[in-house]
């Protein structure tokens, strides 16, 4: 669908350009025209025509013609209800400052991270827990924006296995720049097996100390499937697997999780997770070194 | 032409030294009680001019923040507040008050006038706009500015989410600016309606005039739903009424309704009197008139009209019915015919003529490539599917600088270049002024240009950095070292500008060979532009009566007596210009400062939370304005003397229809308009709210609403028989003292039902929307009954000490408007809040 508009894009690029050259040569030529005084009642049928022309007709024209290609292309963008296969339905909850992803059908949540399956049509259903905020994927297709106390519906439909950028769109405060989502369209055989293997995931709690400072800090806000409940900040349970942590600040190599966890207020100012200077390096050390193993 | 002898030029010389007296501006401390509109023009240009300085450096730190991928220029939330303070610098205390200013300053003198018709309202204006924007900008140096974009979308900008005064800020300062912009509309469509010179009809007015008349009306209407939005925001962050909350029952989406509503309407403010210049401007350059006068017109009044159909084209992305988009994506596109007419009645002009090549045309011919190039990507965002693409990326950004640099900017700064002689006396420099265009003008095609693309590459809008490795990074590179180069364009023109003042050559009279009125007065004008008033008989007076200025100056043509010491210019028949009256207007006075000032301490008040404070600054700012309005009418300050000529009309304040009736009317518009966003947002909520709670029972008495909106109809029939005798030249001061006290009193019962039906209702406005909208609507009509019942008790005082009379009927008159207003608002709120709800099954 994103192609259908990069298409129009062009079309209307070609005609816009054509009509802003027309009319700057028009009128650089009309100024620099050197013709015979012209009497009032020839003047008078020339201006008519100039204004019946190009006032009148070029826009009306132009406006007739750009609708007539246009609505069509919007109205199949439309999450319209389908005969045959029915889409596959996920939700997306914006957050101050990231994306949480819920596949309603089979439990799995996730944080940040959207797995599509490839060639069917996927709808989104969208909200917000705080502020407004912007769903968009650009390579896949438009924007919906996602309001507390309402749910919007967006279509998409990957063509091809890959990763897609998505990020937020309307300005939703500090750190609106990091709310950044990577999407992993993948065949139907490998997404099925995604989301199984995410549904069949056992994760053991971490032991010791260590444990029992993830259970007091960080357990309260996040998620983390059969170990802890909070639900206030990114699900964890597959953090391990992510490309990026923060929503788009750190790539996730090894090692990138206990830096996150030292310097978050650092690397993304503002965020909702409290400082861990009080906490024991080491128990930091474990609890990252544990959530790198977290994977489906 | 003959040479006047030596007793003429003396005899001259001493007509102007009298008009001087009575029209000349005090220096010093008195400065600030001027009132002319020449100086408050110029004030409002100079002040615009500095908060143009101050947002343009703004949108310098952007571009620097934003010149290299992950550069840590400015923090994430310093950088927030200054895009947000730039939008909002540039739209609220730039564009609109430069125009504004710019037609406070000319249309008078187009219109061959001597003032505006409420000089103090002008003064009162400029101050408000003064200090409001100062209160803004002073939040930026302290670091709390606004940070929630020009837009203040909620629930981003309420209390939860930004805790703080910083959204106060914007939400007070800007609504305290609006008062100049809508007493400066309210003033200029009075002006042009009523004060143009003898014989102007409409179709004889200079093209500039519609276009004001138009973007006047335009505020006139626009504003107040902003105005009303910013009030409600404003109440939920400091009192808690949840109008836009949804778990109360509210809904964000009204706010973006409401700002939408003022917010595409804006565009066309800023736009209409700079399209203005450009067809003030060619005619003379091409030295033959205007193409297509009344189709120019026609396009005019269309595009104001429909702009208010437009604003769900920003909403794109919310969400709404498929069908509501398709007709705003076709209405949106239909701009496109008034803009093309405007376009090419211009070039035909260029064609049927023969251009002559100044600095101003260098600067047309920009604002035409930029501002097609701006329009035709707008017609583009207003077609659905590519909106959904590009919304809120940098292609939007490029697109609106387009229209707005390229559609304001490049015209005002021709506007400014052609019209520097006028205010100057002197002439620009041709090459100075030649490099300060071309820099500007590749500077700004370099800095938005590339931006479609980069928008088109998925940057979204108003992030602070982004990665290296998207393909933003040159094209971001390339923004800003183009914006330097426009900066560095725009401090030539204003080097330019400043030296001109000392270095540039004297101007000839009618340095252009213009052909409109404002050329006519002295080079810079004296206070009160002409000292004989010239009648018109054609729209090109220049062109047509070669030597009219020194006819005006002789004082061959009307109003040449000033010894009675009261300021005066013709008051006319709106569509024919006819002369109908003299009308007699107020000089120079403290009011108007020491009330924006009030307003000022009120505004601070609010700020800091001295609620206290705010209280008594605004009743004194109250007491104030009503002080002020003693000064009018037949006041001795305000007509000391009321003889006129033999032969010569009536003072207006002598006759039933003065200017004040009309800027009642006019002002009762924009007061409307605010009354029907109020009511819009109850029938929304009601019907779209997506969590609407309805009380079980009635939360208000509705026998004492039904009672106190008879008495206030009772009121209006009094009244009605007593003036329209009044009318009629009849009526005893006895009589008429018994009706205006009866008035009062009743008018008070009416407020104190009002009231105790709202204290002793069973409201909740900090738990529901529903309740706090209705808390409203009642306040609305309370605050309405108690200034009316004001107005009548002062209007009984009036005719005590003989300033209303049946000679002098006019005040009672005004007054009654807003009696008439008042019942209005109170008998629909007394349908929408008893009647309404049980047809949509509420109570």
């Amino acid at each position: 669908m994103a192609r259908e508009v990069a298409i129009l894009w062009w079309a209307m690029c070609a005609f816009a350009t054509l009509v802003l050259i027309v009319v700057t040569a028009l009128w650089v030529h009309a100024m620099r025209r050197k013709g015979p005084q012209m009497d009032a009642a020839r003047a008078r049928q020339l201006t008519l025509r100039w204004l019946v022309g190009g006032g009148l007709l070029l826009p009306t024209l132009s406006v007739l013609l750009l609708l007539l290609f246009g609505i069509p292309i919007g109205h199949r963008m439309l999450p319209l209800p389908l005969a045959g296969e029915q889409p596959m339905r996920i939700e997306v909850i914006g957050h101050q400052w990231w994306w949480e992803v819920r596949y309603p059908d089979s439990g799995v949540v996730t944080a940040n991270q959207l797995h599509l399956p490839v060639g069917r049509p996927v709808d989104l259903d969208v909200t917000s827990a705080d502020v407004i905020h912007s769903f968009w994927v650009p390579r896949l297709g438009g924007k919906i924006d996602m309001i507390p106390g309402r749910d919007n519906r967006i279509r998409l439909q990957a063509d091809q296995a890959g990763t897609f950028r998505g990020q937020c769109s309307e300005f939703c405060g500090t750190q609106h720049t990091h709310m950044i989502l990577d999407v992993q369209a993948h065949d139907e055989e490998d997404f099925v097996n995604w989301l199984q293997a995410r549904r069949e995931q056992q994760i053991s709690a971490l032991p010791g100390p260590a444990g029992e400072v993830f259970d007091a800090h960080c357990g309260q806000c996040h998620r983390v499937a059969g170990v802890s409940e909070g639900n206030r900040a990114p699900d964890l349970s597959d953090v391990g697997a992510r490309s990026m942590l923060g929503a788009g600040v750190l790539s996730n190599e090894p090692g990138a999780l206990l830096r996150w966890l030292h310097e978050h207020q650092q690397l993304k100012p503002g965020n909702a997770m409290p400082l861990h200077d009080d906490l024991d390096p080491d128990h930091l050390s474990t609890i990252a070194d544990w959530l790198e193993t977290l994977r489906p | 032409m003959t040479t006047p002898s030596n007793e003429q030029v003396a005899a001259q010389e001493q007509l102007h030294d009298q008009f001087n007296d009575v029209w000349g501006n005090p220096r010093g401390w008195k400065s600030l009680t001027i009132v002319n509109h020449t100086t408050v023009g110029i004030r409002f240009m100079l002040t615009g001019l500095g908060f143009f300085l101050f947002g343009g450096l703004l949108a310098m730190l952007v571009r620097t923040q934003l010149a290299i991928p992950g550069y840590d220029f400015l923090e994430p939330d310093v950088y927030n507040q200054v895009f947000t303070m730039h939008g909002t610098v540039m739209m609220f205390l730039f564009a609109v008050p430069m125009m504004e200013g710019l037609a406070v300053y000319l249309i008078p003198k187009m219109l061959g006038a001597r003032d505006l018709v409420f000089p103090r309202l002008s003064a009162l204006g400029y101050w408000c706009y003064l200090f409001g924007g100062l209160i803004l900008c002073a939040s930026l140096l302290l670091g709390i500015a606004p940070k929630a974009g020009w837009f203040m979308y909620t629930p981003l900008s309420s209390a939860v989410h930004t805790p703080g005064p910083n959204s106060d800020f914007w939400l007070i300062g800007i609504t305290f600016v609006e008062i100049s912009a809508v007493s400066a509309g309210v003033e200029l469509v009075v002006s042009i309606l009523r004060t143009r010179a003898e014989g102007m009809s409409l179709n004889k007015m200079p093209i500039y005039a519609w276009y004001i008349l138009v973007m006047a009306m335009m505020i006139v209407v626009g504003f107040p739903p902003l105005i009303l939005g910013s009030i409600l925001l404003e109440l939920e962050r400091a009192v808690g009424l949840p109008f836009f909350e949804v778990a109360r029952g509210g809904d964000p989406i009204l706010w973006q309704h409401l700002f939408w509503l003022f917010g595409h309407p804006e565009v066309y403010i800023i736009f209409l009197p700079a399209a203005g210049i450009v067809s003030t401007l060619l005619p003379v350059f091409c030295q033959r008139p205007l193409v297509g006068y009344r189709w120019v017109v026609l396009a005019i009044l269309t595009t104001g009209f429909i702009s208010f159909g437009l604003w769900v084209h920003h909403m794109f992305t919310v969400g709404i019915p498929q069908l509501a988009q398709a007709f705003f994506s076709a209405a949106s596109m239909l701009v496109a015919i008034p803009t093309g007419i405007q376009v090419f009645a211009w070039i035909a002009t260029l064609w049927v003529g023969r251009p002559l090549y100044h600095v101003p045309m260098l600067w047309l011919v920009g604002f035409l490539v930029i501002f097609v190039c701006g329009g035709l990507t707008g017609v583009m965002l207003a077609l659905v599917p590519f909106d959904w693409q590009v919304h809120d990326t940098h292609f939007v950004v490029a697109h609106m600088h387009y229209v707005l640099v390229g559609g304001m900017f490049f015209p005002l700064l021709a506007g400014i270049y052609y019209w520097l002689p006028h205010f100057s006396g002197r002439m620009p420099s041709v090459r100075l002024g030649k490099w300060g265009f071309w820099l500007v003008f590749i500077g700004f095609n370099l800095t938005f240009l590339i931006m479609h693309w980069t928008g088109l590459m998925g940057m979204p809008r108003r992030i602070y950095t982004y990665q290296s490795g998207l393909g933003w990074d040159l094209p971001n590179l390339i923004s800003s070292i183009g914006s330097f180069i426009m900066a560095i364009g725009i401090a030539t023109v204003l080097l330019d500008i400043v030296l001109h003042f000392r270095f540039g050559q004297k101007a000839t009279k009618n340095p252009w060979n213009a052909d409109t009125l404002e050329w006519s007065t002295h080079l810079p004008p004296s206070p009160y532009n002409f000292v004989s008033l010239p009648p018109v008989r054609t729209r090109h007076p220049l062109w047509e009566v070669p030597d009219l200025e020194e006819r005006i100056d002789r004082g061959e043509f009307a109003l040449t007596v000033i010894d009675h010491g009261r300021r005066e210019t013709w008051g006319i028949e709106p569509l024919t210009g006819k002369v109908r009256e003299i009308i007699h207007l107020p000089g120079n006075s403290w009011w108007p400062f020491i009330a924006s000032l009030f307003i000022a301490f009120t505004c601070l008040g609010l700020l800091s939370k001295f609620y206290w404070v705010a209280l008594v600054a605004s009743i004194v700012a109250v007491l104030v304005l009503l002080r002020w309005s003693w000064e009018n009418g037949a006041h001795p300050l305000a007509a000391p003397d009321a003889r006129v000529q033999p032969g010569e009309p009536p003072l207006h304040s002598r006759t039933c229809d003065g200017p004040g009736l009309w800027g009642m009317g006019v002002t009762l518009l924009a007061n409307g308009a605010l009354y029907l966003a109020l009511l819009f947002g109850w029938f929304y909520l009601w019907t779209v709210s997506p969590n609407w709670l309805v009380p079980d029972d009635p939360v208000i008495d509705q026998r004492l609403l039904l009672a106190s909106a008879v008495l206030l109809s009772v009121v209006v029939l009094w009244q009605r028989p007593v003036l329209r005798r009044l009318r009629q030249g009849q009526g005893e001061p006895a009589a008429l003292i018994t009706c205006f006290v009866g008035t009062a009193l009743l008018g008070a019962l009416h407020a104190g039902l009002l009231l105790w039906a709202i204290l002793a209702g069973d409201l909740a406005p900090r738990a529901t929307a529903h309740d706090a909208v209705i808390v409203v609507m009642l306040v609305y009509s309370l605050a309405h009954g108690a200034l009316a019942t004001i107005l009548s008790a002062l209007q009984a005082l009036r005719v005590h000490y003989g300033y209303v009379c049946k000679r002098t009927p006019y005040e009672p008159l005004v007054v009654e408007q807003f009696w008439q207003y008042s019942l209005a608002v109170m008998w629909i709120t007394y349908c929408s809040v008893v009647l309404f709800p049980p047809t949509f099954g509420g109570v």
